[in-house]
């Protein structure tokens, strides 16, 4: 055994025998992709903190439930997401999240592609209004796939939707985008 | 991936989302008195532990019991399922016999009942009628949708759907269902959310009165339900739909 950091497996195997500091590394990894995905739910990240915080807890809470060996990220971010919802719902918000393009792309927390750059500004901003006037599960659906970068099954587990549902939303959505923008299939 | 899912991509690289707060101390203060919690039963595990009660119960039970005899228990929070060895006898599924409390006006758009817990299951849309009660836990909401659309008339309400959303009913083990021998009962997650479904022959709900006694009065027959939890709320939906069906409205409610 040398310093190589345990197979994330193991690490829930400890943490379901109470290992806090195996959870820990878990939480480590995932916090940003939840909140990221709580923020996409809640649109605020004073909330989406909140919620990240307490679906950590309640995840390892319910750890018992687990399947070992199911992949972790998604279950997490079933409960992150749950927690969100109920938050957005509890302040009786129904505005929506106006995602935005960093002004920067390098001081917008994540470092960019040298391709993202392909992308201009306008294209992006025209992108993004037309993101921004999907129906809500639409735009989840959309947010998820890319850009969150959540796989099919993934974008299933964590919106506790069918598969078939992902795959529905997400090509009618594409649709929509493809109608708002003009852009040849 | 066309031109779009790749634009989408690059989109999302340039994002701004808002730094993402470092929750882990937090979160490790917070686990301090918290054990993980040991596995639930799995399904199977109930229905091999129901054969052994039910062989259990028939040896020892010559004299019929008492007919709610429990067999098997499942619980949420707020609700539990029983299954006994028989039925009560069935009330006329006679409408007024819902009890759904005080109609409310269905118009054009929502919110027609002010408060921030109600959800619309957007697969089904805006209700043919609405009826709240006040409860001493909080309110019992009914969206009531007629049958069409591939939904027959249920024989036990007279109605298609009917959606229930009881809030503060969480932690006050409200609702109570019994089921016999005919019906299925299977433990479910539904929106990263615990849910039971509760197929087959009709089951006996009960609603508790306000201290906690069971009211016989109120408990009717009803047909395939799903119960699920929801945040602050319980939600259940009753009609003769399959349970995808019923999956598919339970994750469209929305606020």
């Amino acid at each position: 055994m040398g310093d190589r950091p345990l197979a994330e497996d193991d690490r829930v195997a400890q943490a379901k025998q109470g290992d806090t500091r195996a959870y820990g590394t878990l939480v480590e990894e995932h916090q940003t992709i939840a909140f990221r995905t709580a923020y996409l739910i809640t649109g605020s990240a004073a909330d989406a903190e909140d919620a990240v915080q307490e679906a950590f807890v309640k995840a390892y809470r319910a750890l018992g439930r687990f399947r070992q060996g199911a992949p972790f990220r998604p279950w997490l971010l079933s409960i992150v997401a749950n927690e969100a919802r109920n938050r957005r719902r509890s302040a009786g918000r129904r505005e929506r999240l106006a995602l935005r393009a960093a002004e920067d792309p390098l001081s917008g927390g994540a470092v960019p592609s040298p391709e993202a750059a392909l992308l201009d500004a306008e294209a992006r901003e025209e992108l993004l209004a037309a993101v921004n006037e999907l129906r809500e599960d639409d735009r989840l659906a959309i947010a998820c796939r890319y850009f969150l970068g959540l796989s099919e099954e993934e974008t299933a587990t964590t919106l506790g939707w069918r598969r078939g549902t992902v795959k529905s939303r997400t090509s009618r959505a594409l649709d929509r985008l493809r109608e708002r923008m003009g852009v040849e299939r | 991936m066309t031109e779009l899912e790749r634009s989408l991509r690059l989109l999302g690289e340039a994002l701004a989302f808002p730094e993402a707060p470092d929750v882990s101390e937090a979160v490790q203060r917070r686990l301090v008195d918290i054990r993980p919690q040991r596995r639930r039963p799995s399904r199977r595990t109930l229905v091999l532990a129901f054969a052994a009660l039910a062989v259990a119960v028939g040896a020892v039970m010559a004299v019929p019991p008492a007919r709610t005899a429990v067999l098997e228990l499942f619980g949420l929070r707020g609700a539990t399922v029983q299954r006994v060895e028989s039925l009560p006898p069935a009330p006329d599924p006679a409408p007024s016999g819902l009890l759904l409390g005080d109609p409310l006006p269905v118009g054009e758009g929502r919110p027609w009942v002010k408060s921030p817990n109600v959800l619309v299951p957007s697969a089904l849309g805006r209700p043919d009628a609405a009826y709240a009660a006040r409860e001493p836990y909080g309110l019992r909401l009914t969206l009531v949708y007629g049958p069409g659309d591939g939904v027959p008339r249920s024989q036990y309400t007279g109605v298609g759907i009917l959606v229930t959303e009881f809030d503060g009913a969480i932690d006050t083990r409200y609702l109570d269902k019994m089921v016999g021998a005919g019906s299925s009962v299977e433990q479910l997650t539904v929106g990263g959310n615990r849910a039971l479904w509760l197929e087959g022959g009709p089951h006996f709900v009960v609603f508790r009165t306000a201290d906690g006694r069971i009211g016989e009065d109120v408990g009717r027959l009803a047909g395939n339900t799903l119960l699920v939890e929801n945040g602050e709320l319980l939600v259940r939906i009753e009609g003769e739909i399959d349970r995808e069906r019923a999956i598919e409205i339970a994750e469209s409610l929305e606020p």
